[in-house]
C-alpha cells in the first residue's frame, strides 16, 4: 500500500491523459529531476561524468529514437549506426562550414539530415517487413558507413578519416566541445536536452501519430481500414527515429568523444543500441532509458565488483564475461519478458498496489 | 435512455422518416475472381439509407468477399459501385474510411498491443487535424483536440459498457468483450454505413444479446445503416430489414426475412436437394 492510486480522482480528461497520472510517479520523476540537476554535478567526478553519464544519456537519446522505430512502430531496423553517423558527419560538415551556427542548430539540423536519409531508406519498408526489412537497413548500416570512409569531402579530406569537434559554445565561455568544455557543462547541456527530447517522443507516441505507428505495427490491414495510410505512417517513424538517432550522433561526435571516425558507428553500435530496447522494453521511452542505463553501467560493474569482494579476475576474462552475460540476458529477456525492463517496472508497480495483501 | 441521449451530439442525427430507404450504396455486376476460383458472379444490390441488411449464404458463398469488395480490400474484375451518387469501378480503404465506410473483420482485427481506448482512439484518427509538431508539444490546440476525441470516445466506451476495461490491453481480454471493442473501434469512427463480418460468432447466448441490442440501437439512435454477416439464423431473422442470400458466388434471393425465408432456392441451398 506504498504506491497508492485509490483516492485521486480525476475530473477532468485533461487530468486523466497526464503522463504522470498518479501523485506518487510524480514526485518520483521530480526527486530523479532533482537529484540529475543538483545532487549529480555535486558529487560526481569527471570520470563518472564523461565516461558513464555523457554516453548513458547520448545512448539513451538513440535508444529512444530506435524504439520509435522498433517498438512503436514495429519496424525493424539494423542501421542505427549508419544513421548516427550521418547525423555526425552531418552536425562536423554543418560546424566547419558555417562556423557561426549555434552548437543546437547544428544539432537539430543535423537530426533533419538524418531524418531524410531514414526516410530514403525506409522506403523499402513500403514493401517489405520483418527479417527482410532487417536486411534492408542492414544494407543502409554498410552503405552510409563506406561512404563516410570513400569520400573525404565528408571528413573535409583528414587523411586519417578522423573528425575532431572545432571548439563551440552554449553561450558566452560555457564551451561544450573543444578543450575548454567542462565535464559538468556537458552534462547538463545533454540532461536538458535529452529530457526535453524524450518529452516530445513521449508526446508523440500519446498522440494520434503514435497511435497509427502502434497500429501498424499490431495489424497493418485493420490500420488501413480505419484510414490510416501505410506509407505516411512508416516514413513518418523512419523520419522521427532518425531524427533522434541522429541528434545523438551528431552528440556522440561532438559532446562525448570530441573526435571520432566513420567506425565507431558500425554495426556493433546498432546492435548495442537494438540490445539496449530489448533489455529495456521495446515500445517504452522509460525503457530507452533503462536500458541504456544498463548496458552502459553492466561493464563498469563487471569491472569493479569482483574487484571490490576480493576476486581477482583477468581483464580479458571480465571482456569475455561481457559478453556472455549480455548474451545470455538477452535470450533471458527475448524468452521471460518481452517487454523487458519497463515491463517488470509495471508488473511491480502493480503488486505495489495490493501490497502487503496477495490480491 | 441517458447514454443515448448523449451520444446524439458525436453521431448523426436519427433519420426522419422521408430519408429513410434512398439507396446509399449500389452493387451492379460484381465479379470477384482469384485464379480460377470465381468467388463473386455478377451479383448485384443495394444498401438502402437507414436498414440492417443482412447477408447469408452456406461457407464459401462469397459474402467476406462481398464485404470487402464494398470497403476497397477487393477490386472486384467487373461490375461498379455507387456510393454517394458517384459510380466507381472499385472503391478504395481509404476513401472508404473518409466517407463514413466501417468495419469489424470475422477474426477479430484489433491492435493487440494497445489498450481498450487507445484502440478507440485510433477509430478519430481521420477526424484528427493537428500535425506532427503540435503533437509532438502537446499543448493548446493539440491537445484540446485530444480531449475533444477523448470525450466522444468516452461516450461510446459507455454506450458499449465496457468502462471497466479501458485500460486493459485488448490482447488480454476474453473474445467477446474483444468482438465488442472492435464494434467500438467502427463507431468510433462515427460511420454512416457500417458493415460487420459475422459480429456474434463464437459468442454465447447472453453476449449475442447483448450484440444484437447494440447493433439495433446503433442503428435507431444514431440511423447508422448496417451491413452484416451473421450465420445464426435466428438473430438475422430477428433484426434484420432485409436479407440478401448468396450461393457459391451466385446471389440467389433479396428480400424480407419472411420473402428469404419462404423461397425454395435458399431452402436447397442450406438443406441440399436429393436429386
Amino acid at each position: 500500500m506504498i504506491y497508492r492510486e485509490a483516492g485521486q480522482f480525476k475530473t477532468s480528461y485533461a487530468a486523466d491523459q497526464a503522463i504522470f497520472p498518479i501523485r506518487l510517479d510524480r514526485i518520483g520523476i521530480a526527486v530523479c529531476l532533482a537529484i540529475a540537476y543538483l545532487a549529480v554535478p555535486a558529487v560526481a567526478n569527471d570520470y563518472w561524468l564523461l565516461s558513464i553519464l555523457v554516453p548513458f544519456l547520448v545512448f539513451s537519446l538513440a535508444a529512444i529514437g530506435l524504439n520509435i522505430l522498433t517498438g512503436y512502430a514495429g519496424q525493424l531496423s539494423l542501421g542505427t549506426g549508419g544513421f548516427m553517423a550521418c547525423g555526425a558527419f552531418a552536425a562536423y560538415k554543418l560546424a566547419t562550414s558555417f562556423p557561426d551556427l549555434h552548437i543546437i542548430i547544428v544539432f537539430l539540423l543535423s537530426g533533419g539530415v538524418a531524418a531524410a536519409v531514414g526516410v530514403l531508406f525506409g522506403l523499402p519498408s513500403l514493401r517489405i517487413k520483418g527479417f527482410y526489412l532487417a536486411v534492408a537497413t542492414l544494407a543502409a548500416q554498410f552503405f552510409l558507413i563506406w561512404m563516410f570512409n570513400k569520400f573525404g569531402w565528408f571528413n573535409n579530406y583528414s587523411p586519417s578519416g578522423v573528425i575532431s569537434a572545432p571548439p563551440m559554445h552554449l553561450y558566452g565561455d560555457v564551451y561544450l566541445t573543444g578543450p575548454q568544455s567542462a565535464p559538468v557543462n556537458k552534462y547538463l547541456f545533454l540532461l536538458t536536452f535529452v529530457a526535453l527530447m524524450a518529452l516530445l517522443a513521449k508526446n508523440l507516441t500519446r498522440c494520434k501519430i503514435g497511435r497509427s505507428w502502434m497500429a501498424i505495427r499490431d495489424m497493418d490491414i485493420a490500420a488501413e481500414i480505419i484510414g490510416i495510410k501505410p506509407l505516411v505512417a512508416k516514413l513518418s517513424a523512419f523520419a522521427v527515429s532518425s531524427f533522434f538517432i541522429g541528434v545523438a550522433g551528431a552528440m556522440w561526435a561532438f559532446v562525448y568523444t570530441g573526435s571520432v571516425e566513420a567506425l565507431a558507428f558500425d554495426i556493433n553500435r546498432s546492435f548495442q543500441v537494438l540490445f539496449m530496447i530489448i533489455i529495456g522494453g521495446l515500445g517504452s521511452i522509460l525503457g530507452s532509458f533503462l536500458g541504456a542505463g544498463f548496458i552502459v553501467l553492466l561493464p563498469i560493474f563487471l569491472n569493479n565488483v569482483p574487484g571490490l569482494i576480493g576476486w581477482h579476475i583477468p581483464v580479458d576474462m571480465i571482456a569475455h564475461l561481457e559478453f556472455m552475460i549480455f548474451g545470455a540476458l538477452i535470450i533471458f529477456f527475448l524468452i521471460v519478458e518481452p517487454h523487458g525492463l519497463a515491463r517488470l517496472w509495471t508488473l511491480a508497480k502493480e503488486k505495489l498496489r495490493l501490497w502487503p495483501f496477495p490480491y | 435512455m441517458a447514454e443515448a441521449d448523449s451520444m446524439n451530439a458525436a453521431a448523426p442525427a436519427a433519420l426522419s422518416d422521408a430519408q429513410a430507404g434512398q439507396t446509399v450504396l449500389r452493387l451492379n455486376d460484381i465479379e470477384l475472381g482469384f485464379g480460377g476460383v470465381k468467388a463473386i458472379n455478377k451479383v448485384s444490390f443495394e444498401v438502402r439509407k437507414g436498414e440492417i441488411l443482412a447477408i447469408i449464404g452456406p461457407n464459401g458463398a462469397g459474402k467476406s468477399s462481398m464485404l470487402n469488395v464494398i470497403n476497397g480490400f477487393y477490386k472486384p474484375q467487373k461490375g461498379s459501385i455507387e456510393f454517394r451518387g458517384e459510380t466507381r469501378r472499385a472503391m478504395d480503404p481509404n476513401h472508404a474510411a473518409k466517407h463514413g465506410i466501417a468495419r469489424t473483420f470475422q477474426n477479430i482485427a484489433l491492435f493487440k498491443g494497445m489498450s481498450t481506448l487507445d484502440n478507440l482512439m485510433t477509430g478519430r484518427l481521420l477526424k484528427m487535424k493537428r500535425n506532427i509538431f503540435w503533437q509532438a508539444l502537446y499543448w493548446g490546440p493539440a491537445q484540446k483536440e485530444e480531449l475533444e476525441h477523448r470525450e466522444a470516445v468516452e461516450k461510446i466506451i459507455d454506450f458499449l459498457e465496457i468502462q471497466a476495461i479501458r485500460r486493459t490491453p485488448v490482447g488480454k481480454l476474453p473474445y467477446g468483450l474483444q468482438k465488442r471493442v472492435e464494434l467500438g473501434r467502427a463507431l468510433a469512427m462515427e460511420p454512416d454505413i457500417l458493415l460487420l463480418d459475422e459480429p456474434m460468432a463464437g459468442m454465447n447466448v447472453e453476449e449475442k444479446e447483448d450484440m444484437c441490442r447494440f447493433v439495433l440501437e446503433v442503428n435507431q439512435e444514431f440511423g447508422t445503416t448496417i451491413v452484416l454477416i451473421e450465420h445464426d439464423m435466428g438473430v438475422v431473422m430477428d433484426i434484420s430489414d432485409r436479407v440478401v442470400v448468396l450461393d457459391y458466388g451466385v446471389k440467389i434471393a433479396d428480400g424480407t426475412p419472411d420473402q428469404v425465408r419462404a423461397n425454395q432456392r435458399v431452402i436447397d441451398a442450406y438443406l441440399g436437394v436429393s436429386h
